[in-house]
C-alpha cells in the first residue's frame, strides 16, 4: 500500500489532519491500533475553548481553530453536536475576580470576546447558579462538540472523497527511514505502507510513536476524571467553570488539582470535570477526586446536591513540559511531522492543527507561525 | 398476617399489602406501565424485577427516579407516573 | 485523604450479598472467629432464590447433603441475633477500592434513603452478588408486560402478584420451568413455554453426574406438572416479536433450527398479557471489576470472576462465591459460600470452622455442581441465529433507546472495533443500567465476545447512582 501521507492515530487530531490533507488533494492512509476515537478523544470532554487561554501562540491557535470548527460543522451538517453555547467563568473570591478581570482584559486585546458579568448578571446567564458568587466573565466564542462523533464523522466524510483510507486495528510497529534519514513509510504487523510523509497524531502515545522513528519527544500523561450525572432537563446553559481552573491548566504541580468545569450535554447528562494529576497511566479511580469535584460542582450549582452521579470516566491528556502542542515537520527526520501533545485542549485545537499539517505537507502558505510548536524545541532532543 | 395498606397513584387511592413493592402493588391494580421514556415517549414498567435495569423508575413523594421493583409501599405514599428524566 | 476514609470502622470480612452464597460464607467465617459484616440490598437475607419468607425445610434441597440452606439460614439468624454477624439489609455497596492493605467498601441506603452513605474498611472481602437474567433483544421487547423470567418469578414469590392472566414463558434453560410452575401455582394461565434449545439431552447429561440425578428428577417433576396443566413445552422455538401498542398483547413465535435460525413459514401468534423471558443469567461482576480482579469467560460464554480452587480472586484478600464465579444455580452458590467462608478465615490466619473432612465434602459438591452447570450450559447455550431476528429498528439499549441499526452503523461506518467505541458512538450502555441489560447482547451483535470486550463493557465505577451532595459531604451515617 502507499499514499502521499500516513497519519498514525485516528483520534480527533488524526481525523482533522486527514480531513485537511484530503481537501488539499493528498491521498491519505489513517492507521490506528484500536477503534476510531478509541484513545483520549473518547475519554475527555468536547470543549472548544478560547476562555482558558492566555495571550500567546496557543490562544492564536485556538482562535483559528474555532473558526475552522464552525466551518467544518457547516460542511458536514449537524453531525457532531457542535453547540456554540459560550463559556461563563465565575469567581468565588474577591482576589480571583480581580485576577479574572485582568486576564480577560488581556485576552480581549488578543482578539477574544470577553464580557465582564456582575454577581447579579450571572443569574441572567445561568438561572440556577449559586447566589454567593462574586461575578465573572462571559465568553461567547466558547463552543462544544461531541468529540468521538466529530472524529468519526470527519473520517467518514474524508473517506467519501475517495482519497482517504482508514485502517482501524492496525498498529504501527516501526517508522522506516532511508539512508538520508528521511521517512519512507511504516510497518504494521501485516504489511508495509509507504509514503513520503508520516504524521504522528498518536496523542498521549506521541512520544512512543516518535521513538518508532528514533526521535525523542517528551510527551507525558496527565490524568483526568469526569463525573456524569443522571439525565436532567436543560438546567445549565453554558459551560461554567471556576476561575481557579485557569491557574490549574497552566500549573506545574504534579499533585491533584481539581476545579469544577460544569456543562450539560445533548443527552441530558451533566458533565463535571476535571481533575489534573500526573500519576502516569494509573487508571484506578480516586474517590478523593470524586469528592472534590462533587463539592466544587455543588458550590457553583447548589441544585446538583440532589442530582445523582451515575458514572465516571477518565483519560490521560498528552502534555509537553511547556504545555504547548507539537505541530509541524521534524527537522531531525525529513518527511516526519508531529501533531500531538495538545494536553487538555486537543479537541479545540485539532482543526487548526490539521490545517497547518496539511499546509506544511502541501507546501502552501501556513495559516499561522508554527515556530512555537516546533518538535525539536525541547532541550536534549536528539536523533537517537 | 398480611396487612392491607393504601397509597395513591397519580392521585387515585390504591390498595396494597404491607411490604409489597410499589411495582407489585401497581401490577396487582392492573397498572403495567408508570413511566415514559426520554426520547421516544414510550411507556415502561417492570422489567428485571431486581433493581438492575432501572426501567421501573417512578416518582414517590416528589422524589423522582425511585426503583419501583425494590421499594416497598409505605402507607400514604404519593406515587406518580414520571415522564422523561423525571425532573420537573 | 478523604475524611470518610478515616472514620470508617475496620472489620475482618465484609461479605457483599446475602444470597445462598453470602449466607453460607457468613456462617462459616463467623464460626471461624472472624468479625463479619454482611451487606445486602434486599429487605431480608436469601438473595434471588430465597427472596420472601424464611425457608422451611421443605424446599427442594437436592444432591449431596451437607449443610442445607435452611440450616444455614437458621444459624445466620442466630449469629445475627447475638451480634456475631453484623447484617445490614437495604444497603448497596456502590463501590469498593483499596486503601493501604484494606478494602474500603462504600455503602448507600435504598432508593428512599439514597443520600445516606457510609464507608467501611475490611481486611478481606467476599463478593457474592449473584446474577441477573440475560436478554437477547427482539422486536417489541421494550413493551410493558414483557419482563425477565427472574423478575416474574420474584414478583410472584416475593409479592404474591402474577404479572398477567395469560403469561407466555420463553427463552432457554430449566429456569423457564420453574417460572412457569410458580405462575401456574398462583393461578396464571401459561399458554406456552417457548424453549429455544432442545432440552431432552439435559436429562442424560445431568443424570451422568454424581448427584445430578436428583436435579434431572426435579426437572422431570416440572415437566410432568406442566403436562398436568396441559402447558405446551415447545422445543426449538423462539419468541421473535412482542406485539402490542402500549403493552404486550401477543407474541409471535417461530420454529428455529439448531443455530436458532427461523424456519420459514412456521411463525404463529399467541395472545397473552405478559411475557416472561430470559436466556440464562449474567454474573454481577461490578465490584470485583472495580478492584481489577481478573475475569474469565464462564461455561455459558458470559463474563465471570476468575477464582482459584479456594475461591480466591487475583486480588489478594478478595474472594468470590456463587453466581459471580459462574452461573450454576442455588446449590452451587451455597457450597461455594461454605468454601469461601473457610478460605477467608484461613487467609486471615484463623482456623476454619469446617473440618478437613467437611472441606473435602464441600469441594466434592462444588465439583458436582460445576459438572451440573456444564451440562446445563451444554444443553441450553445461546446460538448466533438470534441476531437474524434483530431488525435495524429493534431496540438494543432500552435506557438510551439505541436501535440495532445505530450499533451496526458504528461498526460499518464509524470505525468502532470494540465495545467501548460502540458505546461512545451510539450511547448504548450509557444509561441508567450502565449496560447491564444490553452490553452482552451488543457485544454479541458486533461479534466480539472476548474477555476483553465484555470486561470493558462491564466497567462500572458506581454500582448504583449516588447523589452528588452526599458524595461532597462525605460520610453521613455509620
Ligand atoms: C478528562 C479529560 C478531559 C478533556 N477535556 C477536553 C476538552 O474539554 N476540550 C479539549 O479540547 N480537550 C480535552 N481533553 C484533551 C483531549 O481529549 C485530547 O487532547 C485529545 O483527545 C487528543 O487527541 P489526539 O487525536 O491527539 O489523541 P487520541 O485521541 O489519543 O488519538 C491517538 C490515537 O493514536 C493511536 N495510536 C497510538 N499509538 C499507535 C500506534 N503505534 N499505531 C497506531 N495507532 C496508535 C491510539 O490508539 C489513539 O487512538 C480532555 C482530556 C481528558 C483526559
Ligand atoms: C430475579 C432472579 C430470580 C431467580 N429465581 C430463581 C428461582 O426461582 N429458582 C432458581 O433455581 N434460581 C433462581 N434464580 C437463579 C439464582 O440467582 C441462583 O440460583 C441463586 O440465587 C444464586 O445465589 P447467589 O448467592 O450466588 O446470588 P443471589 O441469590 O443473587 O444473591 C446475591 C445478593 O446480593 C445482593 N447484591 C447484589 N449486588 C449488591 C450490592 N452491590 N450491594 C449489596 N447487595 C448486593 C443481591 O440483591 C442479592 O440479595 C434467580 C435469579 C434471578 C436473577
Ligand atoms: S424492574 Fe429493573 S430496576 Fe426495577
Amino acid at each position: 500500500m502507499n499514499a502521499d501521507v500516513i497519519v498514525i492515530g485516528a483520534g480527533i487530531v488524526g481525523a482533522c489532519c486527514a480531513h485537511y490533507c484530503a481537501q488539499a488533494g493528498l491521498s491519505v492512509i489513517v492507521v490506528d491500533r484500536g477503534s476510531v476515537a478509541g484513545g483520549t478523544t473518547g475519554a475527555g470532554e468536547g470543549n472548544i475553548l478560547v476562555s482558558d487561554k492566555e495571550p500567546g501562540p496557543e490562544l492564536d491557535l485556538a482562535l483559528l481553530s474555532r473558526e475552522l470548527w464552525a466551518q467544518m460543522a457547516g460542511e458536514l451538517g449537524d453531525s457532531f453536536e457542535l453547540d456554540a453555547k459560550g463559556g461563563l467563568v465565575v469567581a468565588t473570591r474577591a482576589a480571583t475576580l480581580e485576577h479574572l478581570h485582568r486576564f480577560a482584559a488581556e485576552q480581549a486585546e488578543a482578539g477574544v470576546i470577553a464580557e465582564p458579568v456582575t454577581a447579579k448578571g450571572l443569574r441572567d446567564h445561568e438561572p440556577h447558579i449559586a447566589r454567593d458568587l462574586l461575578g465573572g466573565v462571559f465568553y461567547p466564542q466558547d463552543m462544544q462538540v461531541q468529540p468521538m462523533l466529530a472524529a468519526a464523522r470527519l473520517l467518514q466524510h474524508a473517506r467519501s472523497t475517495g482519497r482517504v483510507t482508514v485502517l482501524p486495528e492496525t498498529e504501527v510497529l516501526e517508522i522506516e527511514r532511508d539512508g538520508s534519514g528521511a521517512v519512507t513509510g511504516v510497518r504494521t504487523p501485516t504489511e508495509r505502507i509507504s509514503a513520503p510523509h508520516v504524521v504522528n497524531a498518536a496523542g498521549t502515545w506521541g512520544g512512543v510513536v516518535a521513538g518508532l522513528a528514533r526521535v525523542d519527544l517528551p510527551i507525558l500523561p496527565r490524568r483526568g476524571f469526569i463525573l456524569v450525572t443522571e439525565p436532567l432537563p436543560p438546567m445549565i446553559r453554558h459551560k461554567v467553570y471556576a476561575a481557579d481552573y485557569v491557574a490549574n491548566v497552566a500549573s506545574d504541580n504534579a499533585g491533584l488539582e481539581t476545579s469544577a468545569v460544569i456543562e450539560g450535554t445533548h443527552s441530558g447528562t451533566v458533565l463535571i470535570g476535571s481533575s489534573r494529576e500526573r500519576v502516569g497511566f494509573d487508571k484506578t479511580l480516586d474517590w478523593e477526586v470524586i469528592r472534590q469535584e462533587a463539592q466544587q460542582a455543588v458550590a457553583i450549582f447548589p441544585f446538583l446536591a440532589d442530582v445523582q452521579l451515575m458514572r465516571t470516566y477518565g483519560g490521560f491528556r498528552p502534555y509537553c513540559p511547556d504545555h504547548l502542542p507539537v505541530i509541524g515537520p521534524d527537522s531531525r527526520a525529513p518527511g516526519f511531522l508531529h501533531a500531538c501533545g495538545h494536553e487538555g485542549a486537543g479537541i479545540g485545537l485539532a482543526a487548526a492543527t490539521g490545517l497547518l499539517i496539511a499546509q506544511a505537507i502541501a507546501g502552501t502558505n501556513l495559516a499561522m507561525d508554527i515556530a512555537p510548536f516546533a518538535p525539536n524545541r525541547f532541550e536534549g532532543a536528539h536523533v537517537a | 398476617m398480611s396487612r392491607e395498606t393504601s397509597f395513591t397513584f397519580d392521585g387515585a387511592p390504591m390498595a396494597a399489602v404491607e411490604g409489597q413493592t410499589i411495582a407489585a402493588a401497581l401490577i396487582e391494580n392492573g397498572v403495567m406501565s408508570w413511566r415514559t421514556t426520554r426520547f421516544g415517549d414510550r411507556p415502561r414498567g417492570l422489567f428485571c424485577g431486581i433493581g438492575v435495569c432501572f426501567d421501573c423508575l417512578i416518582t414517590v413523594n416528589g422524589e423522582p427516579n425511585v426503583r419501583a421493583c425494590l421499594s416497598a409501599v409505605e402507607p400514604g405514599d404519593d406515587v406518580r407516573t414520571q415522564a422523561g428524566d423525571g425532573h420537573v | 485523604m478523604a475524611m470518610s476514609d478515616i472514620a470508617a470502622p475496620t472489620v475482618d470480612v465484609v461479605i457483599l450479598g446475602a444470597g445462598a452464597a453470602g449466607v453460607a460464607a457468613a456462617v462459616v467465617a463467623a464460626r471461624s472467629g472472624c468479625r463479619v459484616t454482611v451487606i445486602d440490598n434486599g429487605p431480608t437475607p436469601g438473595g434471588q432464590y430465597y427472596r420472601g419468607a424464611p425457608p422451611i425445610d421443605s424446599e427442594p434441597s437436592s444432591g449431596p447433603r451437607d449443610l442445607s440452606y435452611a440450616e444455614l439460614r437458621a444459624e445466620f439468624d442466630r449469629l445475627t441475633g447475638s451480634g456475631v454477624i453484623d447484617y445490614r439489609s437495604r444497603r448497596t455497596a456502590y463501590a469498593i477500592s483499596r486503601h493501604d492493605d484494606d478494602f474500603v467498601i462504600r455503602l448507600r441506603g435504598d432508593d428512599r434513603h439514597r443520600g445516606e452513605i457510609a464507608d467501611f474498611r475490611a481486611r478481606a472481602v467476599i463478593v457474592a452478588t449473584g446474577a441477573f437474567d440475560r436478554h437477547l433483544p427482539f422486536p417489541g421487547w421494550e413493551l410493558p408486560g414483557v419482563m425477565s423470567g427472574g423478575g416474574a418469578q420474584l414478583l410472584v414469590k416475593g409479592s404474591g402478584v402474577i404479572p398477567g392472566q395469560r403469561a407466555v414463558v420463553a427463552g432457554t434453560g430449566p429456569f423457564l420451568l420453574a417460572v412457569s410452575g410458580t405462575l401456574l401455582e398462583h393461578g396464571a394461565h401459561v399458554p406456552a413455554i417457548v424453549e429455544a434449545n432442545n432440552p431432552s439431552r439435559f436429562i442424560t447429561r445431568a443424570s451422568a453426574i454424581r448427584g445430578g440425578l436428583s436435579k434431572s428428577g426435579e426437572f422431570l417433576g416440572y415437566v410432568s406438572r406442566l403436562a398436568r396443566h396441559r402447558v405446551p413445552y415447545l422445543h426449538r422455538h423462539r419468541v421473535i416479536e412482542a406485539i402490542g401498542v402500549d403493552r404486550v398483547e401477543a407474541v409471535r413465535i417461530a420454529r428455529v433450527d439448531a443455530d436458532w435460525r427461523v424456519v420459514e413459514g412456521t411463525d404463529r401468534v399467541i395472545e397473552c398479557d405478559a411475557l416472561a423471558i430470559g436466556y440464562g443469567f449474567v454474573a454481577q461482576t461490578d465490584l470485583a471489576g472495580q478492584l481489577g480482579a481478573q475475569m474469565v469467560l464462564g461455561a455459558d460464554g458470559g463474563l465471570v470472576v476468575d477464582v482459584d480452587p479456594n475461591l480466591s480472586t487475583s486480588v489478594p484478600g478478595l474472594f468470590a462465591a456463587g453466581e459471580t464465579t459462574g452461573v450454576g444455580g442455588v446449590e452451587a452458590a451455597r457450597v461455594e459460600g461454605l468454601l469461601a467462608g473457610a478460605s477467608v478465615a484461613d487467609h486471615l490466619g484463623r482456623p476454619p470452622a469446617l473440618t478437613r473432612r467437611g472441606l473435602d465434602v464441600v469441594r466434592r459438591d462444588i465439583a458436582t455442581w460445576q459438572g451440573f452447570a456444564e451440562a446445563l450450559h451444554a444443553t441450553f447455550p445461546v446460538r448466533d441465529g438470534w441476531r437474524d431476528q434483530v431488525r435495524d429498528d429493534t431496540m438494543m439499549c432500552r435506557c438510551e433507546e439505541v436501535r440495532a441499526g445505530q450499533v451496526r452503523e458504528a461498526i460499518d461506518d464509524l470505525g468502532a472495533r470494540d465495545t467501548r467505541a460502540v458505546k461512545l458512538f451510539t450511547r448504548a450502555g450509557m444509561g441508567w443500567c450502565q449496560g447491564r441489560i444490553c452490553s452482552s447482547a451488543v457485544d454479541s451483535l458486533c461479534g466480539f465476545g472476548t474477555t476483553q470486550s465484555l470486561g470493558d463493557a462491564a466497567v462500572r465505577p458506581l454500582v448504583v447512582p449516588v447523589p452528588l451532595g452526599a458524595l461532597a459531604n462525605g460520610q453521613m451515617e455509620g
